[in-house]
Parts: structure tokens; C-alpha cells; sequence
């Protein structure tokens, strides 16, 4: 169930009705003798956008630190559809369908544009050359930008042009749950209201399952269908977006809106 | 003239070993940020097995070759064995346990081959080539020197730059939270990592030991050499590599030429302290300096 959607296909080719859900159940997780993560609970819907919220060391980073693998799960399951994932290692995870975009620091200005858009198909188990090249050019089509700099070193991108790379390198390694780390992050308000554009067609066109951690509380909750709010590593509220966007006491509290 | 045409000549001889020192090192720097002081060690031990491989089967060639895949070999296996368990730990764990390492291999060395100085053979003739009577200071093996560090360098750029594989290594070395993400075995290329940098070192070891002798402390002068030609060019850049241990073979060779051979070292220790203290990110470091 893993290897379909990785690299054989022809990239055009995103078969409907793949969407597949993410549940994690009684996750604690942390670092040394830390607790980050108390026992969470949350489900992202198939092709829905989840939004986590909450303050600074809530343990939303943690979360997708623990969901991608990149710290091991001390407790709980992490179910992509109904195959538990967790304790398994970041490429693992990735070649089964979770892609993770952290937080800043993403493009690896060293390298060339195109080079870091190649980095994303590292965990294609196979894929003829033309296959690759039809997915860089799919990506260049939906990034112009992108394709104009191709050959340039990712230090010479913008902000927004940064991030539109990180996406489309997390993109590359066909993912169906799309994990984002703050990507609206240091951007300029028209820039990062674009990238919440893509977050939406990234979901409701291609049925990306979407987790998106924001302290942009209230930009990513216009575009969230659901949502939960983390508080010294728990769930302290988790409902659809309009409902706590509507939830005055709520939004004082914990969201600083 | 003539005079500093031989000692230039020379000198590139010479820098093309150091600068597959630095190489090595810099393999290692750029994937984990560790300078590996058991470089020399293991191009001593792997020179050994050069020199056994050649009395058994008479072959220079079986010798060569030989070293360089047990410089494969015993770089791969100090990563898996030694330097893994370190993954995490104070960075100053491992920088003691490649020392480790460097006094192991010597107390090996000492145990199984003696510490008497044994004389290692050339590919070709060492004696010095002449145009039109005159000598012009490098044999045919100097050729061969310069010409093997430089296929050898070659191969790799090319390697690092054009293929997927190189591509996994740049990117797992510049950022491997991102190379982990997108699906790279990064422990696996730390491990290439360190046996393309052993093989670098076997070379540098069959290459340098024609003009020395073989025992068990015979690399560490060279080890210092060729870092001195690393910190030169910075350590993050293998270009800088190779242009460093050029420049420094150069230097050191008009200095020995000119001044005599006994200030040589006190000479390169200069170079290395002045580079530190000017340029610290080395001759070639950008805008970038890394500071902490």
C-alpha cells in the first residue's frame, strides 16, 4: 500500500480518491526528560486542511517532529489510514506518504534550485529518468518562478520563492499528507496569503491530506476545516475552524486574537 | 631559474599528496563537522598492507590497489564502529575518539609490522627527469603522483556534482534534517563518507612513502601537512582543498630549496597559524564566516 503512489506512476497521473486520513492517538513524545507531547489526540480528515494552534512550546513542532519520525514516540500510535506508522524511521515514514516541511531554514542555499527540488525525489524507490523530469517540470508549471532560477543557487530566491521551493520539494516525494511547519513564517502579507492559496488548491484539488501549524492563528483558521489548540503539550480544544474561530474565550486564552 | 622551475616542480608533486590529506579530510568535515586525527594512522596502516601485499605477490600494482580498498574498508568500518555510537553526543566525544583511533592503529602497526623504518617502492623510476640535459627536478613517479590525486579529484567532482548519489551527499552534509526528510539515509552516506576519505588517505600513503619510510608514526607528519593544506583552502571546500595543498607544497618547496630544509616545518606551522588568525574560514571562505 506504500509503494503505489512513490515513484512508478507517470506524475501527471494523482488517481482520485486516494485521500487518506491521519490519526494520532495518545502520542507522548519529547526530548530527553522533557514531556512535549502529553498523550495527544487528533484525526486530520482525508484531503481536509487540519490547523494546530497554540502558544510557543505547546508541542505543536513536536507533533510533526513525531508524526515524520524525526523523534521517536515513546507512547501512542500514528495511523496513516489504518496502518500504524510510528517508531518507524523519517524515510520510512516519507516513502509511505507523509511529507514534513519545517519550520524556515528549508531550502539548502548551497545547492541549485533544481537540485533542491531533486533532493524531494530521493525516496522514489524507482522512477525512470523521463518520470523525474516530468515531475520537475510539473512542479516548474505550478512554480514559474521557480523555473526561471532553475539553475541558480536557492540562495538567490525571496522569501515567498523559498517557500514556494520547500513545498514543491515536499510535494516531489508524492506525499498524500502534507505536514507544515509554520509556512507563512517571516513572509510579506500578500506572499504568505498566497501561500495559504496553495495550501487550499493543495487540498481541495489534488486531496492532500493537510496538518498546518501556525501561529498565524487566525489566517489559518480562515483556511483550516478543522482545528486543535495545544496548550503545554495537550489538546485543550479541538473542533471545526468556524467554531473556534468563533469562541471568543477560547481565542483570548490561547490563540492571542 | 632553472633552480625555481625544479622546486616549483617539485612542490606541486608534493602538494597534490597533501592535498589528498585535506581531501579526506574535508569528506569528513562536511558530513559531520569532525576533524578525524586518525586520518594519518589509518594511511599508515593501509600502506602496510601495501607493502606486504607487494613482498607476497611481487606486484606493485596488486599492492596499489589492494590499499586503496582496505582504505575503503577501514574508513567504513571506524564510522559503523567507533564514531556511530558517538551520533548525539558531545561533538568533543568523537574528536577524542578519532585520537583513539590514531594510537590504536600506531599500537597495531608496532605490533604486527615492528617499528623499524621500511622503505616503500615507487609505481615508476624516481630518478629525476631531464629536458635537454638539464634536470627538471620531478621523476616520472612525480608525474605519476600528480596525475593519480588529480584523476582521483576529478572523479569525485564529477561524482559529487553530476550524479544522485553525490547529490544525497551534498545535500545529506549541508542540511541533514532536510536529507532526512526527503528520505536519505543519512547515517548510510556518513559511512561513504568515510571510506572515500580513507581511500583518499591510502592513496596519499602509497604516494608519499616512496620519499619517506614506512613506520609506525610515519604519517603524522603529513597528517599535519595536509590539514594545514585543509584549514588553507577552509575546511568545508574541496576545491580549497586541492588549491591548498598546492600552495603549500609550492611554499614549502622554495623554502626547503632556498632556506634550507630544517626550517620547512617551523615554516608550515607559520602558514597555519597566520591563516587561522587572518582568514579562519580559510583563503577561499565567502562572505559567509561561520560564526558561533
Amino acid at each position: 500500500m506504500s509503494s503505489g503512489a512513490n515513484g512508478t506512476g507517470p506524475a501527471t497521473a494523482r488517481p482520485a480518491g486516494e485521500s487518506v486520513s491521519l490519526a494520532v492517538d495518545g502520542l507522548v513524545a519529547g526530548y530527553g526528560g522533557v514531556v512535549a507531547l502529553d498523550g495527544v489526540t487528533v484525526t486530520a480528515d482525508p484531503a481536509g486542511i487540519t490547523a494546530v494552534l497554540g502558544a510557543n512550546g505547546a508541542g505543536k513542532t513536536t507533533l510533526l517532529r513525531a508524526v515524520s519520525g524525526m523523534i521517536r514516540p515513546r507512547r501512542g500510535r500514528i495511523l496513516l489510514a489504518d496502518h500504524d506508522v510510528a517508531g518507524r524511521s523519517p524515510e520510512q515514514i516519507v516513502r509511505a506518504g507523509i511529507a514534513h516541511v519545517p519550520e524556515g531554514q528549508g531550502v539548502i542555499p548551497e545547492l541549485t534550485v533544481e537540485e533542491n527540488l531533486r533532493i524531494g525525489m530521493m525516496s522514489w524507490r524507482r522512477g525512470r529518468r523521463a518520470d523525474r523530469v516530468a515531475a520537475l517540470e510539473e512542479e516548474y508549471a505550478r512554480f514559474k518562478p521557480l523555473a526561471d532560477r532553475r539553475r541558480k543557487p536557492a540562495s538567490t530566491l525571496s522569501g515567498g520563492e523559498r517557500q514556494m521551493l520547500v513545498i514543491a520539494r515536499a510535494l516531489l516525494a508524492r506525499p498524500r499528507v502534507l505536514l507544515l511547519d509554520e509556512p507563512s513564517l517571516g513572509l510579506a502579507p500578500r506572499v504568505m496569503a498566497q501561500v495559504m492559496d496553495l495550501v487550499v488548491r493543495l487540498s481541495r484539488e489534488h486531496g492532500l491530506t493537510i496538518v498546518l501549524v501556525e501561529q498565524n492563528a487566525r489566517g489559518a483558521l480562515a483556511i483550516a476545516d478543522h482545528g486543535v489548540v495545544f496548550n503545554l503539550g495537550r489538546v485543550v480544544a479541538s473542533a471545526d475552524a468556524s467554531t473556534l474561530a468563533a469562541d471568543v474565550a477560547l481565542r483570548h486564552h490561547y490563540l492571542g486574537f | 631559474m632553472v633552480e625555481f622551475l625544479q622546486f616549483t616542480l617539485s612542490g606541486i608533486s608534493f602538494g597534490m599528496i597533501y592535498a589528498a590529506i585535506a581531501l579526506s579530510l574535508v569528506l569528513i568535515w562536511r558530513g559531520t563537522r569532525l576533524l578525524n586525527f586518525a586520518q594519518g594512522g589509518m594511511a599508515m596502516l593501509t600502506t602496510y598492507i601495501a607493502i606486504e601485499v607487494i613482498y607476497k605477490t611481487h606486484s606493485y600494482w596488486a599492492g596499489f590497489v589492494v590499499a586503496l580498498a582496505a582504505g575503503l574498508v577501514l574508513g567504513a568500518a571506524s564510522e559503523l564502529t567507533v564514531i556511530r555510537p558517538t551520533t548525539g553526543k558531545p561533538e568533543l566525544n568523537a574528536v577524542i575518539v578519532t585520537i583513539g583511533l590514531l594510537i590504536l592503529f600506531e599500537g597495531l602497526a608496532g605490533i604486527f609490522f615492528g617499528g623499524t623504518y621500511r622503505s616503500f617502492p615507487a609505481a615508476f623510476s624516481i630518478t629525476g627527469l631531464r629536458v635537454g640535459g638539464t634536470p627538471i627536478g620531478v621523476s616520472r613517479f612525480d608525474v605519476f603522483v600528480v596525475a593519480a590525486v588529480l584523476l582521483t579529484t576529478l572523479i569525485l567532482a564529477v561524482v559529487f556534482r553530476y550524479t544522485t548519489a553525490g547529490l544525497r551527499m551534498r545535500a545529506a552534509a549541508f542540511n541533514a534534517t532536510i536529507a532526512r526528510l526527503s528520505g536519505i539515509r543519512v547515517a548510510r552516506v556518513l559511512t561513504v563518507g568515510w571510506a572515500l576519505a580513507g581511500l583518499l588517505g591510502a592513496l596519499a600513503g602509497v604516494l608519499v612513502t616512496p620519499s619517506t619510510f614506512l613506520y609506525p608514526n610515519s604519517m603524522d607528519a603529513i597528517f599535519v601537512l595536509g590539514f594545514t593544506a585543509a584549514v588553507i583552502g577552509g575546511l568545508d571546500s574541496p576545491a580549497g582543498a586541492v588549491v591548498g595543498g598546492l600552495l603549500l607544497g609550492v611554499a614549502l618547496s622554495y623554502v626547503g630549496g632556498y632556506l634550507g630544509s630544517n626550517v620547512t616545518s617551523l615554516f608550515a606551522l607559520g602558514i597555519l597559524v597566520a591563516v587561522l588568525m587572518v582568514r579562519p574560514g580559510g583563503l577561499f571562505a565567502g562572505a559567509r564566516l561561520r560564526r558561533v
